[in-house]
This record gives structure tokens, C-alpha cells and sequence, in this order.
């Protein structure tokens, strides 16, 4: 296999894909503004840039999913002109999605080669399809099994299931769409494995991220977008996280959190306190399960939390780590085995959504789309619904007292794109999530429960995101966020709990937060002194 | 309105192609009423137009009703079953008691408990509405035979027939029951807390649960409304024609449905309304009463009203594509 660092100065002049004044418009929106970007062919390509950029429809008109509307594509110095995906596939390019496309009840070697299955007689021939399936595994070195099906997958394999894919088609170029997004911390290092095992097979690859430490780390080369232009075409050893920001923004950011809340007076009484609660998800995801409960275990006992007006805790862990569960407990989004939950003293009794909005919490999920909003529905709807009851006289919902709420709280909330009527989809992802914190931002709310409260969400609304928050806190609300982001959590809250394997591992406060360290007691002591060695 | 967040308006032609798409069933439906007033003779007849609105007076009960339930994400196709033997149940009653009041009643609440019997299997159970509703179906259907005990059922008085067939201002009283109800229908979804927390269980049930939304009992009582409509619709049929008649007969609820449909309410659920209904209700009305005035044959007559209906479809689906 060649060596990269010996095998880049060869390729270094040649273009593999080659943008020139492309421009591409929807409706009224110039999502592409003559942008030129050369693509150098075996290299890794990072296109960095807020939501709504253009960095997608980049990665959209060279597959073939959009046409241009002026300038061309370039692919190994011919022009082309690609109308359809298949018109780009049949040219080397294939996209992994944010959104997989895998047929989800066939097995992993059935997806690889869907559609360029070996046949002999119109027939599949399987032995044949198994052979090249190895050979493909051991020159990608991605461990998976092919008869597993795809349904019963994590997303990081799927993923892979995709790469694997891509390369069966012999790919030479592979756009990969926000690929990072879903996956944690360790998910995350072996996709960078893969995507760097993919430029050492001399295929290039166009990756499309949020996450600018890791484009500096993965890329050779960075394009820079904003507002459909690209503002730099840089490379990362002249680049700094914050000079990237700075080129994405326009502007220099003064830190990228606003100034923390005063810590709270610790002699109040809680705004929620939550006593032996035992997610029931946690405990049926392990294998042993009720039979062998392991010989400590203070899960069993539950866990307790208390939260002060005003304060913000986090929740930091792993993906599988029982955060998301436990929060979404206390919610009584999911059910619990035991636990008591309190608001302001007051027991909720049996947890159910509605009784814990009843009593002034409030849920933002971690998926807006499938959890959090009625996509087709407008803004005011969206904003409105657990509010209903306040606006509504003899069962009619009173229009203008409910245009009146839904103002006021998206105008706090700094929602923008859209008018009350807007369905929510047509919202860019930032202002769809500041919907969400609209729809809880009333004044009966207590405790504001984020989970990954800026996922896919561009750098500006995350700032104003934050801003929520702590004026939120300053308020007096308690606030309970669970972030895979560290510096996130770092940068808000005032106390950050760690949880592993559905405990809490060890809690720090705000003078004590340092991101090592957390890290280090997520993975476990044990596997972070593996990983150092 | 006063809306701060009003900044990104759609601009020109862009804007009148929504409007276009999105009222598109408005824009056919009055050029079909325009075109056959212009051509056709007979049609605008007051005659002729009390009669569509009596014709149809069965299908708009059951079908502004069933909006509900397919906005909420649900398939009731026990509408046909419901409508079938509800009038059954109801005639037994009249034989028994010779009471109407008793018998419309009894019919009335025959559907209510079917639909709140499906509702509760398709909330709790978590079985696919349609699959739900067409086993529950053959379940009624049998029903129908066992009540009539498999014979064309009479009222025992002449009074029955005055359910369906008093006029009121020129107007059946047909016709004047399925405006009542259209008109509940469209203020329950359209004004009231309940409507949107139909849209919103359509919409995104998960979502809907989340935000305090008791989305099992929203789908218990909008099946429950879908039978108790299907039921009145039944009897009410049963009263135009003063009797009643056992069979296992599903075309009632295709009607249904293509009316929905037509009117441009998504199958997939969270999006639509009863007004598109009774537009769509009568788009296809009048198509029909156009053919019959201009005599051609009623076979065409299907295969152009089954290509109506995937027209009016596609176009829903391109619609959505092109907003994705």
C-alpha cells in the first residue's frame, strides 16, 4: 500500500474534480454563488462551512443530485454535466448521505452488492458475491459481518456498510455528508481510520463536516463556505480552529459561550430532585440482565440528582452510556423500573410526559425531526401545542391569543426564516431547534431538560443557542443538558455529571471542568489508560 | 399580523405556483362546475343540483368524519362494514320498538362502539389501522347477517323513510343532517384543541407525546367518530331507501376514501382538512353527474374516475417531493 505522505507530491497536480463558477439557486435562495474548488484526486478534501452554506449543494451538484444552474463540473479535465445520480455514479462518484440508504432487512453483503450482484444465468451466484466480499473486507481492513442484517446495525456500522458499498463500485470519489454527526468519540476515530485507509487506495474523498478539529486533523485540503461562496481554499497546517470560524462567520467570535450564570445559592430548595431512578431501557440493554446483577452495582439502587434554580448541569458520557435514557426518564418519556422525580418538592408520582409538563418541565429531544417536530405543521403549531389549554375558550383555540404567545416566544428565541404559519421544514436546522426551545420557553417553565440541545445545528444559531440557556438560568430555570460535545459543557454548565454503563462515574465543578478529564472518566479509567499507551 | 419572525417570503412565480398547487383542488372543482354549467343542459337545474347534494349526502357524512382519522394517521376501512349493518341493528330496533328516535340511536351508537373497538386495538395494540379495520370488518359485516337474520330488513312504520326524505327548504333533510355534520367536522379539526392535536398525532406522534399529547386516546376517538359517522350514514341510506340489506359489500368506504383523497388529504397523515373533502366529495359528484347527463356509459365512467383519483394522488405526491 503507498505510503500517502510519498504518494501525495504525485498527485498533487492533478484535479480530480474541478468546480468552476458553479452557481446553483432555489427559489429565492442563492444556495451556491459561483463557487470554484479544485478537488485533488487521492486526497482528503474537508468543506467546512455554517448550515445553510452551501457545502451540501456542493456535494449535491457534483453527484448529480442538482444540476447547476451556470459554470461546470470538471472531472479529470472533462467537462461534465451530470443530470441524474446514476449519470455521476457511472463516473466514479458516490455519496454517503446523512441519511443512510441501505435496505435495512438484508444482510450487509446483500446491501454491498445491491445492484452489481455477480450472477451466472440471471441468477445470483452467492459463492461468488462471498469471495469478493472478503477480498473487499481485507483490502478495506473494515471488520463486519456479512450476514448480520442491517436493520440490527449502530449507525457507525452502517456507515461502514455504505464505505464498503462505495468501494465495491470501484468509487473513485466519495462525498461523505456530515459522516461524524451521529457517531461518539470512539465511533468517530475509526471512521478517521477508514477515511484515511481510503485516500491510501488512492480515492478521494470529499468530506463534509461540522466538526472543524476534525477536518484539520483528516483533510489535506479546505475549502471554506459561506453564504453559498467560497470564502478560502486553505490547506490545515495554515489553519486554526479559529481562523476557520473566523472565515465561516465573517466575523471574529469573542468566545464562543456567553459569560456562565452566577452560581446558585445552594440553600434554595431544588427545582428538581430525582431519587432512585432506574431507566428501564438501561437495564434490558444488558446482557446479563436481571439474572446476574453484577457484585457492586449502585445502579440498582438508582440514581440521584438534584438541581438548584438557576443552575445548568450536564450530562457527559459516551453514546450508550444511559444518559439520553435517564434523561428522558425523568421526563417519563420512558418508562422507569423505580425512582421518584420532584419539581419544587412536589412528587410527580407516575412519570408521563404530561405530568411532568404539568408540573413546569420541559423536553427537548435529541432528534428534532423524529422526536421533537411536526415537520409539515406551521411554526405556530409547533410552538403552541403544549400550550394549547391556555389559549383555547369553550374547546376553540383563540387564534389571536395563540399568535400573540407564539410571537413572544419565537421572537425570544430568536426564531427567523419564517413567519407563525410557516410549515417548520422549511426552516433552516438552527431555527428549527430554537423552535423547540420557543415551545417550552413560557413562563410556567421550571426545569428545561436538552438533549444534544446543538446537533446539527450551524455556529451562529449555536451561540444564540447558548445565549438561550444561560439566560434561561439567570431566569431561575434549572437545566439538565446532555451533550456529546465537551467543550459545550464545559463552556455552560456549572457542574458536569460523567455517566458510564448506566451510572454516574464521577461528577466536576465549574473551576474543575476540563474536557480531559471527563473524557477520561467516560471511557472508564481503565480504557483511557489503554488508549494512552 | 404582527410577526417579527416574518423576514423570508417565497417571491413571484414561485408563490403563485403554491397557491396553485395548494388550493389546487378549489381551482378544478369550480372549472368542472364552470364547464358543465356552460355545456351541459340540464345541469344547473335546481332539480339536478338538490339531487347531487342528496346523492351525495351519505358519502359527506362518513367522509368528513373519516378526515379526522386520516389526519390522525389512521385507515378506517370498516366504514363500508359500519355502514352496513348499523342501519341493520337500527331497523331491529324500529321492528322491536317502533320507535325512529331508537332506531337512529341504536345505529348511531352500533358504530360508535365498532370504531371505539378498532381505535382501542389499532392504539394499544399497536396494530396497523388498515389490517385492524379490515379484520373488524368481516367481524361486522357478519354481524349484519346475523342481526337481519340474512334477509332485506323493512320499518315497520312509514315514518322511518322521514330520517332521510323530509325536505326543509327545498332540501332533504339528507342532505341537511351531512351539513350539519361536514360543518363539525371542519370546526372540530379546524378550531379546536382536539383538531390540532389530530394534526399533531399525525404529524409526529412521538413529537405529539412528548409535547403532552395523549395520542392513544386522540386515535381512540377519532376511529370512534369515524364509526359513529358510518353508522348515521348507514342509516340514513337505509331511510332513503327504506330498507336495509345485508351483504358484505366494501365500495362504500373506496368512495370515501377517493373523496379524501381527491380533496388532497395526505394518506400519510398530519396534513389536510374537511373543507378538501367536500370539495373533493363533490368534484367527483359532479364528474359523475356529468356523465350521466351526457349518457356515457358507466364503465368508462370508472376507468376515468380511477384515473381522476391517480392524478389527484400523484399530484399530492409531487407536490411533497418538490417541497422535500
Amino acid at each position: 500500500m503507498a505510503d500517502p505522505q510519498l504518494a501525495e507530491p504525485a498527485h498533487a497536480e492533478r484535479a480530480h474534480i474541478e468546480l468552476r463558477g458553479v452557481s446553483k439557486r432555489f427559489g429565492s435562495t442563492q444556495a451556491v454563488d459561483c463557487a470554484d474548488i479544485v478537488i485533488r484526486r487521492g486526497c482528503i478534501h474537508g468543506l467546512v462551512g455554517e448550515n445553510g452554506a452551501g457545502k451540501s449543494t456542493v456535494g449535491k451538484v457534483i453527484a448529480g443530485v442538482h444540476t447547476a444552474d451556470s459554470g461546470t463540473v470538471v472531472v479529470d479535465g472533462r467537462p461534465c454535466r451530470f443530470r441524474s445520480p446514476r449519470q455521476a455514479f457511472s463516473a466514479g462518484i458516490t455519496t454517503i448521505a446523512q441519511e443512510l440508504a441501505l435496505v435495512p432487512d438484508r444482510s450487509v453483503v446483500d446491501n454491498v452488492f445491491l445492484g452489481v450482484e455477480s450472477t451466472r444465468w440471471g441468477f445470483v451466484d452467492r459463492g461468488d458475491t462471498l469471495r469478493r466480499f472478503e477480498a473487499l473486507i481485507e483490502r478495506s481492513g473494515i471488520s463486519i459481518d456479512g450476514d448480520a442484517s442491517v436493520r440490527q446495525l449502530s449507525v457507525a456500522e452502517q456507515q461502514r456498510v455504505e464505505i464498503l458499498r462505495a468501494t465495491a463500485r470501484r468509487s473513485e470519489l466519495i462525498i461523505m455528508d456530515e459522516p461524524s454527526a451521529r457517531l461518539s468519540v470512539e465511533e468517530r476515530d475509526q471512521l478517521h481510520r477508514l477515511v484515511r485507509s481510503l485516500r491510501d487506495q488512492n480515492i478521494t474523498v470529499l468530506f463534509i463536516s461540522h466538526f472543524l478539529d476534525e477536518i484539520l486533523d483528516l483533510a489535506d485540503d479546505i475549502t471554506v463556505m459561506r453564504d453559498g461562496r467560497v470564502v478560502k481554499n486553505t490547506e490545515p497546517s495554515s489553519e486554526t480552529a479559529g481562523s476557520l470560524v473566523e472565515a465561516m462567520i465573517g466575523r471574529k467570535l469573542e468566545g464562543n459561550f456567553p459569560p456562565k450564570p452566577p452560581a446558585p445559592n445552594p440553600d434554595q430548595r431544588s427545582a428538581l430532585t430525582v431519587r432512585g431512578l432506574r431507566p428501564a431501557g438501561l437495564t434490558g440493554s444488558r446482557p446479563v440482565g436481571r439474572a446476574a446483577p453484577p457484585a457492586e452495582a449502585p445502579s440498582s439502587a438508582g440514581l440521584d440528582l438534584d438541581v438548584l434554580p438557576g443552575e445548568i448541569v450536564g450530562i457527559a458520557g459516551l453514546v450508550g452510556s444511559g444518559r439520553t435514557e435517564f434523561v428522558r426518564s425523568i421526563y417519563g418519556a420512558d418508562s422507569a423500573i423505580t425512582g421518584e422525580v420532584r419539581v419544587r418538592g412536589r412528587d410527580l408520582g407516575r412519570l408521563h410526559p404530561r405530568r411532568a409538563i404539568r408540573s413546569g418541565m420541559g423536553l427537548i429531544p435529541e432528534s428534532r425531526k423524529e422526536q421533537g417536530l411536526m415537520m409539515d405543521r406551521s411554526l405556530r403549531e409547533n410552538v403552541s401545542l403544549p400550550h394549547l389549554r391556555g389559549v383555547t375558550r369553550a374547546g376553540l383555540v383563540m387564534r389571536r391569543a395563540e399568535s400573540d404567545l407564539v410571537a413572544e416566544t419565537t421572537a425570544n428565541a430568536r426564531v427567523r426564516g419564517g413567519g407563525l404559519d410557516t410549515p417548520v421544514r422549511l426552516l433552516s436546522g438552527g431555527n428549527q431547534q430554537k423552535c423547540l426551545f420557543a415551545r417550552w420557553m413560557s413562563p410556567g417553565l421550571r426545569v428545561l431538560i436538552a438533549d444534544e440541545p446543538t446537533r446539527g445545528v450551524d455556529i451562529g444559531s449555536k451561540r444564540s443557542i447558548y445565549d438561550l440557556i444561560s439566560a434561561a438560568a439567570r431566569d431561575g430555570l434549572a437545566v439538565l443538558i446532555v451533550s456529546s460535545e465537551l467543550e459545550e459543557l464545559v463552556g455552560l454548565c456549572h457542574r458536569v455529571i460523567v455517566m458510564r454503563e448506566g451510572r454516574f462515574a464521577t461528577e466536576f465543578s465549574h473551576p474543575q471542568l476540563d474536557e480531559a478529564q471527563i473524557l477520561r472518566y467516560a471511557f472508564g479509567e481503565e480504557a483511557a489508560a489503554r488508549r494512552a499507551s | 399580523m404582527t410577526d417579527p419572525a416574518a423576514l423570508l417570503r417565497p417571491s413571484g412565480a414561485s408563490r403563485y405556483l403554491g397557491v396553485l398547487a395548494r388550493y389546487g383542488i378549489v381551482w378544478v372543482t369550480l372549472a368542472l362546475f364552470v364547464l358543465l354549467a356552460a355545456t351541459t343542459d340540464g345541469f344547473l337545474a335546481g332539480p339536478n343540483l338538490r339531487n347531487v347534494l342528496d346523492q351525495q349526502a351519505t358519502l359527506l357524512i362518513a367522509a368528513s368524519v373519516a378526515t379526522l382519522t386520516m389526519i390522525a394517521g389512521g385507515f378506517d376501512v370498516s366504514i363500508s362494514a359500519v355502514a352496513v349493518a348499523a342501519p341493520l341493528v337500527a331497523l331491529r330496533v324500529e321492528n322491536a320498538t317502533g320507535s325512529v328516535v331508537l332506531a337512529l340511536l341504536a345505529g348511531c351508537v352500533f358504530g360508535l362502539v365498532v370504531g371505539a373497538a378498532n381505535g382501542s386495538i389499532v392504539a394499544f395494540a399497536r396494530i396497523n389501522s388498515f389490517i385492524t379495520t379490515l379484520a373488524t370488518s368481516f367481524v361486522v359485516f357478519g354481524i349484519g347477517y346475523v342481526v337481519s337474520e340474512r334477509s332485506i330488513m323493512r320499518p315497520s312504520s312509514d315514518s322511518f323513510r322521514s330520517i332521510a326524505r323530509t325536505r326543509v327548504a327545498e332540501l332533504t333533510t339528507a342532505t341537511w343532517i351531512s351539513l350539519a355534520v361536514v360543518v363539525v367536522a371542519w370546526i372540530t379539526l379546524a378550531g379546536t384543541r382536539f383538531g390540532r392535536h389530530v394534526y399533531a398525532t399525525g404529524g409526529n406522534a412521538e413529537a405529539a407525546r412528548l409535547a403532552g399529547v395523549r395520542t392513544r386516546q386522540v386515535v381512540v376517538v377519532v376511529f370512534a367518530l369515524s364509526g359513529l359517522a358510518a353508522g348515521l350514514a348507514g342509516v340514513v341510506a337505509a331511510s332513503r331507501t327504506i330498507s336495509a340489506t345485508p351483504s358484505d359489500d366494501f365500495s362504500f368506504v373506496f368512495g370515501v376514501i377517493a373523496a379524501i383523497v381527491v380533496g388532497g388529504t395526505s394518506i400519510a397523515g398530519g396534513t389536510g382538512a374537511v373543507w378538501r373533502t367536500l370539495l373533493g366529495a363533490f368534484f367527483i359528484a359532479f364528474m359523475v353527474n356529468g356523465f350521466n347527463l351526457h349518457a356515457i356509459d358507466p364503465i368508462w365512467q370508472r376507468i376515468i374516475q380511477g384515473l381522476v383519483i391517480l392524478v389527484a394522488v400523484s399530484t399530492d405526491a409531487w407536490s411533497r417531493a418538490r417541497r422535500a
